[in-house]
C-alpha cells in the first residue's frame, strides 16, 4: 500500500492508507461505489476489524465501510472524502450520477490546490464525496486524495498534528482578511461554497448584559487548516456545534482516517502517542491473513479516530 | 477627569494573523498567550478573531480585521498611521534589535539619535507585515529610580 508514496520527513508516515466511512447499509454502499464510482474490486479477506468491509483502490489504498446509524448533524459540516480519478473517468461518473438523479455541486474552493475543477456529490448515506481529477488509468476512482474531519479546538489539533506529530500546514483558511472579505460574497449569494466552509456569526452573542440573539450578524469563513500527509492531505474544519465525543478511553472507532507507516516505525509511534495523553490501542499485530501487518489506533485531542498502520509484506 | 492610570494592553489590527504572530514572536521575541475564535465555543459566541501576545510585561493582541485597512506606502517606515507602538530595550541590547531586523529582512530607519536633554537615546523605526508602525528605543534615564515599574492599577501600590 502506498509503497512508493512521498513520505513525511523522518516519520515513516506516507499518506492515507485507508478511510473508514460510516454507511447505513454496507451492501448498498458497496453497490453504489461499484456501479457509480467504478470501484472495481472485491472486498479484502482477513480485514482485522470486525464489522468493517474493506475494498482496495487501484492505488492500493483501501476504502472501508462500517454499518452505523446516519449522523444527520454532520451532513452540513466540512467532513468529506476526496478521491482522485482521471478527467475521463470523472466525466463517466458524472453521466452515471445524472442518470441516478444525484446532483453535482461545483462549490468554490478555499484551498488553492483544489480550486481548478470542483466536483462534489453525496453517496446514498449523505457522505459528501469530492472527485479530484489527475493522472492515472481510466476507469473509476483510483486513489484517496484527501480527507476532511472537524474539530472543536483548532489550537489543540495544530499542536497535536504539527507540534507533536511533525505534520506541516499546507494551507490555512480564516487567518487573513481576504478570507473574511470573500465570505461576504458567499453571504450575498455570489459564491456557492461547500457546507462547513462558511458561517454566520452573531457578534458577542452572549456576553454579560447583552441580549441573546441581538448581536450583529456577520459572514465569516469557518476556520480550516490543511495538513500535508506526504501523499495527500488532511483537512480539519472547526466544528460549528458541539457534539458528543466517544468515551475518552476508546481508541478504535469510526469514522477513521488511517495513515500508512513503515512497519519499523510503528512501535516508536505507539510509544510517542501514549506519551501525548490521547487514547491509544496497540500496536496491534494482525494475523497473517490481514492486508495490514500492524496498527496503532488512537484519537486526536478532539475525539476523531485515527490509525497508523503498516501494510502486510505480501501486499494486498 | 477620568484619571486613568496606565495602559493595560493594546490591540494591533492586522491583515494576516499567522504572519503577525510569526513577526512579533520571531523578530521581537513575543510569546503567544492565547488565541480567540479557534474553538467552537468562541465561534458560537461570535467573538473577534485575535491572538494575545506577551512581550515581557506588556500584553497586546494582534486583531484580525475583517475589512481591508488603508496601508501607507511601503517606503514610509517612520509614520504614525493611527498609532505607533514603541517598545523599550536596555541600551546594551539595542544593537541586537538592529541585527534581528536585518536578519529577518525587515526594512528599518535609524538608529535615530534623539536630543541629549530628552529621555530617549536612540530609536529605530520599522513596520510589521501589515504596515503598522513600530519603534524600538533605549532611554537615557533607564537607570533612574522614578522609572521603576510600580504595581499596576489602584493607585500604584497599597
Amino acid at each position: 500500500m502506498n509503497g512508493g508514496a512521498r513520505r513525511i520527513d523522518g516519520s515513516g508516515l506516507s499518506g492515507i492508507s485507508h478511510l473508514v466511512v460510516e454507511v447505513s447499509d454496507g451492501e448498498r454502499a458497496l453497490n453504489f461505489y461499484k456501479a457509480v464510482l467504478g470501484l472495481d474490486a472485491r472486498p479484502l479477506e482477513g480485514w482485522p476489524v470486525a464489522g468493517e468491509t474493506a475494498v482496495p483502490l487501484p492505488s492500493k489504498q483501501i476504502l472501508v465501510f462500517r454499518a452505523a446509524a446516519a449522523n444527520e448533524a454532520e451532513k452540513e459540516t466540512g467532513i468529506h472524502q476526496a478521491y482522485r480519478c482521471t478527467a475521463q473517468a470523472r466525466a463517466a461518473i458524472a453521466e452515471r450520477l445524472a442518470a441516478e438523479g444525484i446532483p453535482v455541486h461545483r462549490y468554490h474552493e478555499d484551498r488553492p490546490a483544489e480550486a481548478d475543477d470542483p466536483f462534489y456529490f453525496a453517496d446514498p448515506d449523505g457522505n459528501r464525496i469530492q472527485l479530484v481529477s489527475g493522472p492515472g488509468e481510466d476507469g473509476g476512482i483510483a486513489a484517496i486524495d484527501h480527507a476532511a474531519i472537524q474539530a472543536s479546538d483548532m489550537e489543540w489539533e495544530e499542536d497535536f498534528f504539527v507540534g507533536q506529530l511533525n505534520f506541516t500546514v499546507d494551507h490555512r483558511v480564516g487567518w487573513n482578511t481576504a478570507d473574511y472579505v470573500r465570505a461576504r460574497a458567499w453571504a450575498e449569494g455570489k459564491e456557492e461554497m461547500a457546507p462547513g466552509t462558511r458561517r454566520m456569526d452573531h457578534r458577542y452573542r452572549d456576553i454579560p448584559g447583552a441580549e441573546p440573539g441581538r448581536g450583529r450578524e456577520v459572514a465569516r469563513p469557518n476556520i480550516q487548516i490543511f495538513l500535508d500527509l506526504g501523499e495527500g492531505a488532511l483537512g480539519i474544519f472547526l466544528a460549528t456545534a458541539h457534539r458528543q465525543e466517544p468515551p475518552p478511553e476508546r481508541a478504535c472507532g469510526t469514522p477513521r482516517t488511517a495513515i500508512a507507516i513503515d512497519r519499523a516505525a510503528i512501535d516508536g509511534w505507539a510509544e510517542t502517542l501514549a506519551g501525548l495523553g490521547v487514547a491509544v490501542e496497540g500496536p496491534v499485530v494482525h494475523d497473517g491473513r490481514s492486508p495490514l501487518a500492524a496498527s496503532v489506533y488512537f484519537r486526536d485531542p478532539c475525539g476523531n479516530f485515527f490509525e497508523f498502520c503498516a501494510p502486510a509484506a505480501r501486499g494486498i | 477627569m477620568a484619571d486613568v492610570e496606565s495602559i493595560s494592553h493594546s490591540g494591533i489590527c492586522v491583515h494576516d494573523l499567522k504572519q503577525a504572530e510569526d513577526f512579533y514572536c520571531n523578530v521581537l521575541g513575543a510569546e503567544v498567550h492565547s488565541r480567540v475564535n479557534f474553538k467552537t465555543q468562541d465561534a458560537l459566541r461570535g467573538r473577534s478573531i485575535h491572538t494575545t501576545l506577551t512581550l515581557d510585561d506588556y500584553v497586546f493582541a494582534v486583531m484580525l480585521t475583517e475589512d481591508w485597512m488603508e496601508v501607507p506606502d511601503a517606503d514610509d517606515l517612520r509614520g504614525a498611521n493611527r498609532t505607533r507602538h514603541a517598545f523599550c530595550v536596555p541600551r546594551a541590547r539595542f544593537p541586537e534589535i538592529l541585527e534581528m531586523l536585518a536578519a529577518h529582512d525587515v526594512p528599518f530607519e535609524g538608529p535615530v539619535t534623539h536630543p541629549e536633554h530628552g529621555p530617549f537615546g536612540e530609536s529605530v523605526y520599522f513596520r510589521d507585515p501589515t504596515g503598522n508602525f513600530l519603534e524600538v528605543l533605549w532611554r537615557r534615564d533607564e537607570d533612574a529610580e522614578y522609572n521603576v515599574v510600580q504595581p499596576l492599577g489602584h493607585g500604584g501600590g497599597g
